[in-house]
């Protein structure tokens, strides 16, 4: 099979001839090193290659796959891991310069996970500084390019994980999403992102992260090799007290089942109040088409999202606590956007750090009580589309928008409340604009239900105007 | 509601070590500016009888 075809294969796809031995783990992973070699030039969408490991990782499973030992979908299948996600033995920068030379010991719960369900670990993928940000333009490691048009952002922070999936250089990728780090990238690269419930995953391993709302979670290039990889990495970690001791279900359970008399959610508030027309005739159409499923559609009000911008105030207080040993020993070493905006959470009073959790209490409840009268919420993934490299502001109904740095959160407006929710939330390609870069659906589900939420984007996949679309670079 | 430059740059170099220029204060302040944009949205909300608890209402416990 030529290396193309190879590579543009879904996990759901290659699992089956891996299995029966039609696809070899080395030939694999062969294809996806070539593939690496022809676009990191072009996508600098790794910090670390590990050539040699993948190399023998793929012996490693193609030798167990000849003794029968079989591990499931993802064995032998390459993947990607975010540079904030520690891996023992491999140098984890966080993309910043604080950690240039940082190797942890142990590898992340996630990492550990994937590893014994056979996953080969291709590189550690370009990440913003620190997570913290959504363009993905590393001022140590350098930018990441979309693959549909370079000179564009792929969104971030999990950007290289976004890119390497879109261009069939990665089958998945691991990234992390305290904001919408997960489903930006995911969006912004027309691939599928997921953020499931908070307490699914375990965040052990995630370096620098937040006390309140970050998430480790899959990019694929479908919602069946999605279900696949949470399979593969949700569960209780007694180490981990963020996690929930629930069963996990059959991900995959619910693919293919009808839509009809599944009950879906349009919010009259807040999601569709500052939107690019472009993406917001893109995401109507996603919903009529859901509609044309059998989906049945109401309007829905979350009144407290008024109130949504306090979410932030928690999230600069927090951010300052992690970020405070650091900046003490290595400020000099920070980027100016991360350290500028870091530093304001010192200003937050304990006061409005209250109030702010109060907030995110009562935004709670309203999600809780939109979703005992539908099963799902279908929204924008984000107001805009990609924006060029060099751009730092983006233009919406005649308003400028920071888009990185302090002040900047336009592009997590969608995202960043299922992180304060907990709620699980995945984004899913529903188009194209004009100038050819992707736009994304979001679904938000109730907590633990991922499988409807999986049920949902599977069925709009198949009616998606962006199903078996790939960027020209994939095969150029 | 604003805040001195000296009070800024008295906490930073308090609680982190290092001093800041009024040219980097002017960096951070459209965040600040997002803060307490945000803070003056929250005066008129009554957040009194606002009940902690918990959203995830799965059974814990069950067999995994």
């Amino acid at each position: 099979m030529a290396d193309t075809a190879l590579v543009t294969m879904t996990i759901a796809e290659l699992a089956p001839k891996i299995k029966a031995k039609a696809i070899s783990p080395v030939e694999l992973t062969e294809a996806v090193l070539a593939q690496v070699a022809r676009l990191q030039p072009v996508l600098n969408s790794f910090i670390t290659v590990l050539h040699d490991q993948a190399r023998r990782q793929a012996r490693e499973q193609e030798a167990a796959l000849m003794r029968g030992e079989y591990r499931g979908s993802l064995h032998g299948i390459p993947i990607g891991i975010k540079d904030n996600i520690a891996t023992a033995g491999i140098r984890t920068t966080v993309g910043s310069k604080v950690f240039t030379d940082y190797v942890p010991e142990e590898d992340a719960y996630v990492v550990s996970r994937c590893k014994e369900a056979g996953a080969i670990m291709i590189g550690k993928e370009n990440l913003e500084e620190f997570a913290a940000g959504s363009t993905s333009n590393n001022l140590h490691y350098g930018a990441v390019h979309n693959p549909w048009n370079v000179d564009y952002i792929p969104g971030g922070s999990s950007g290289g994980g976004g890119a390497n999936v879109a261009a069939c250089v990665t089958f998945a990728s691991l990234g992390t999403d305290l904001g919408g780090s997960v489903r930006g990238p995911a969006n912004f690269c027309g691939v599928v992102g997921l953020k499931q419930t908070y307490g699914r995953v375990s965040q052990r391993g995630l370096m620098v992260t937040s006390f309140n709302g970050d998430h480790i979670g899959p990019i694929t290039r479908s919602v069946q090799d999605s279900a696949l990889m949470l399979q593969a990495i949700a569960g209780y970690d007694p180490l981990d007290p963020s996690t929930v001791p629930v069963p996990v279900p059959d991900f995959s359970a619910l693919l293919g089942q009808e839509l009809r008399g599944v009950k879906m959610g349009i919010p009259s508030n807040y999601y569709f109040d500052i939107i690019d027309p472009e993406v917001e005739t893109a995401v109507r159409q996603a919903i009529a088409a859901l509609e044309a499923l059998g989906v049945e559609a109401r309007e829905v009000a979350l009144p407290t999202m008024q109130y949504a911008g306090a979410l932030r105030i928690a999230g600069m207080a927090d951010s300052v606590v992690t970020h405070e040993p650091y900046l003490q020993t290595h400020r000099h070493d920070y980027g100016p956007t991360v350290l500028y905006r870091t530093l304001a959470g010192q200003f937050v009073l304990g006061r409005d750090y209250a109030k702010a959790l109060q907030v995110q209490r009562l935004i709670k409840e309203d999600y809780a009580r939109v979703l005992q009268d539908v099963d799902f919420l279908v929204t924008p993934a984000a107001p805009v589309a990609a924006w060029r490299i060099d751009t730092e502001t983006v233009l919406l109904d005649g308003q400028a928008y920071p888009v990185r740095g302090p002040g900047a959160g336009i592009t997590a407006r969608c995202t960043s409340p299922s992180n304060a929710t907990g709620l699980p939330a995945m984004s899913i390609p529903c188009g194209f604009t004009h100038a050819g870069l992707p736009i994304g659906l979001q679904l938000i589900g109730r907590p633990f239900e991922e499988a409807r939420l999986f049920q949902v984007a599977h069925g709009y996949e198949s009616v998606s105007p962006s199903r078996q679309r790939r960027p020209p670079l994939v095969t150029v | 509601m604003s805040i001195p430059n000296e009070t800024l740059q008295a906490m930073i170099r308090s609680y982190h070590g290092f001093a800041l220029t009024d040219d980097e204060l002017e960096l951070m302040r459209p965040e600040l500016d997002n803060y307490l944009k945000e803070v003056e949205k929250l005066r008129a909300l009554n957040l009194a009888n606002v009940m902690s608890g918990r959203l995830l209402r799965a059974q814990e416990g069950e067999a995994l």
